[in-house]
């Protein structure tokens, strides 16, 4: 909201500074301009040519005038426009009776550079800059090639050359500072941003780390310090159980953070892979298509193949079927005494089988009933 | 039991597979079943299938994609249209591949990482014009979703399920109460099913034909499939 106000600000005080720049232009060069033209009509070698230049002025003036009232910018018609004005401004001067440059006689001299300013408020400075120059150049070239320019003659355009050309480069240094200061401001609004976006994501890897530590802490932090204090026996097998099942919880925590099509099977693969490494056969197969669970469920359908790989011999089958309505993970494997684990999540339930040496822990999740309740 | 009656003659199986030391592996499970099943390798060629020894032969075990990722459905046609007994043994595990297998008349689908205990099974059974459900092919006939497929009851589904789940019927029936012979016979009325809504191929109709004869299915039941269609 507030960087939507300030950009709002910025362009009315542009759209400001060229009404204004426009208004002196037409003032300088229908009011000032016009009336000196009319006065000494007579003086003129060729009174229409000096007609035509400011009937060229004023059709840049009008062109400009539609493009403020359509909130558009110059663009390709920029060139072409300048051109118009200098060559205005030439065919003033070329057609201006000798030793009357810079006098009132020669109206063009402090009307055509309001009108190249209109045309290039909106450039880098040293554009407005080199039309100045140029349109200074133009009359002093007249003055020299042309007449026979005496002392007072080069003391008046000297004169007259700083308003002509000073109070045009006000105006654009105003408007260039401006510009540099709108540009400064997005450059730092745009790193303000970046420093709160960069904090944002540190505070919440942070929280994350933080919440997964927490999650370790009730299982795996005892076992660590029991191996750590010489209370647990890393021969034992007990032991070694409890290692290979927070190794897998371990890798499927890791897991939880990838971004994958199939989260379950992705993690279901993290939890076998502890057992493969042990030299334990495992299928995987999966048939079906079914929705996403949430983490929370996820960890409850893969803790049962995880505490059984845990405990496997030599094979395992772990296998998926979902539809929209069921998602369940079994395991069929050859291992000892285990601890059935208790699900967190209300809607999933685990069965287990034993049949001579062999295991079958089913996890089940039933979606719709999830939603229901 | 049927099997008894046919261990009493020599089964003959072809099989066609480009891959040499799946063709060995194959034949060493032959060799060493009991009684042991004659093999004959026709390597590559089809052509071998059609003539010569492989011609008489009573199951053909069919690699389904001699050219890769292309399989050839039009041959499995043309082996069942002629009546012969036709095992499918593929890489492939898609659904939709193994559910066309089967409507196509092949009397097993087995994946090329189920082994001889699936594989020396579906030949005998292949060899009695039965048909032969391994755990992956009863996976996708569970997960089969097609508008066309034949409804299946619920204990039907559960049966299929927990094969697929467990790769053990004596699992499967400590787990659902039941006899192995029960699970046998569930997984038999969900194929006669499958055979009745698939092509009329003559390996079907003999199929629907003995399902009859056992007692498998009524024709009340018969009737009823066909009018959900």
């Amino acid at each position: 909201m507030r960087d939507t106000g300030e950009e709002v600000t910025r362009a009315q005080l542009r759209h400001g500074l060229r009404i204004a720049t426009l208004l002196v232009a037409v003032v300088t060069v229908f009011g000032l301009g016009l009336t000196n033209l009319m006065r000494y009509m007579d003086r003129y070698e060729s009174p229409l040519a000096q007609l035509t230049a400011l009937a060229a002025l004023g059709a840049v003036l009008a062109v400009e005038a539609t493009l403020l009232v359509r909130g558009r910018s110059w663009n390709r018609l920029r060139g072409p426009a300048i051109v118009i004005v200098l060559s205005a401004s030439a065919l003033s001067y070329v057609t201006l009776p000798d030793g009357r440059t810079s006098t009132t006689v020669d109206w063009i001299f402090g009307a055509a550079n309001w009108v190249g300013i209109v045309v290039l408020l909106d450039r880098p400075l040293r554009t407005a800059v080199s039309f100045l120059l140029a349109h200074e150049l133009t009359a002093l070239l007249n003055l020299l090639l042309l007449d026979d320019p005496s002392r007072g003659d080069m003391a008046r355009f000297a004169t007259g050359s700083v308003t002509v050309f000073g109070f045009p480069l006000c105006l654009a240094v105003v408007a260039s500072v401006m510009r540099g200061l709108s540009a400064a401001a997005a450059i730092s609004r745009r790193e303000i941003e970046q420093v709160r976006i960069a904090e944002v994501v540190a505070a919440e890897s942070h929280s994350r780390r933080q919440q997964r530590f927490v999650e370790l802490s009730a299982t795996t932090i005892p076992l660590l310090e029991g191996l750590a204090d010489g209370s647990l026996r890393p021969e034992d097998p007990v032991v070694q159980g409890r290692c290979a099942i927070e190794a897998a919880r371990m890798r499927r925590l890791f897991a939880e953070a990838d971004n994958v099509a199939n989260p379950l099977l992705h993690e279901l693969r993290h939890c076998i892979d502890v057992a493969d490494r042990k030299g334990v056969v495992v299928e995987l197969d999966a048939r079906g298509r079914w929705p996403e669970p949430p983490v929370a469920v996820r960890r409850d359908l893969t803790e049962a193949a995880l505490i059984v790989l845990a405990t496997t011999v030599s094979r395992a089958r772990v296998t998926v079927t979902g539809s929209a309505d069921l998602v369940s993970v079994s395991v069929v494997a050859d291992c000892g005494e285990l601890n059935m684990p208790s699900p967190a999540t209300p809607g999933v339930q685990v069965e287990a089988l034993n049949n001579d040496d062999t295991v079958w822990m089913e996890a089940r999740w039933q979606p719709i009933r999830q939603l229901a309740s | 039991m049927a099997a008894d009656s046919a261990a009493g003659e020599l089964i003959t199986a072809v099989i066609v597979d480009d891959h040499a030391a799946i063709t060995a592996g194959v034949h060493f499970w032959c060799s060493q079943a009991v009684p042991p099943i004659n093999l004959i390798d026709a390597g590559d060629r089809l052509a071998d299938v059609w003539t010569g020894p492989g011609a008489v032969a009573d199951v053909v075990i069919f690699d389904l994609e001699l050219v890769p990722r292309r399989p050839d459905f039009g041959e499995l046609r043309r082996l069942v249209d002629s009546g012969r007994r036709v095992i499918v043994y593929s890489q492939h595990t898609d659904d939709a591949t193994v559910i066309k297998c089967v409507d196509l008349g092949a009397l097993a689908y087995l994946t090329k990482r189920e082994g001889p205990e699936h594989l020396v099974a579906a030949i005998r059974a292949a060899a009695r014009g039965e048909p032969y459900t391994a755990p992956s092919l009863s996976g996708a006939l569970v997960a089969d979703d097609s508008p066309g497929r034949p409804r299946l009851s619920q204990r039907e589904t559960e049966v299929l399920r927990a094969w697929f789940v467990s790769s053990s019927k004596d699992l499967v029936a400590a787990k659902l109460n039941i006899t192995v012979k029960t699970v046998d016979t569930y997984i038999a009325r969900v194929r006669v099913k499958y055979a009745n809504v698939g092509r009329a191929a003559r390996t079907k109709s003999e199929l629907v034909g003995r399902a009859l004869d056992d007692g498998l299915i009524t024709l009340a039941e018969l009737n009823q499939t066909e009018t959900q269609l």
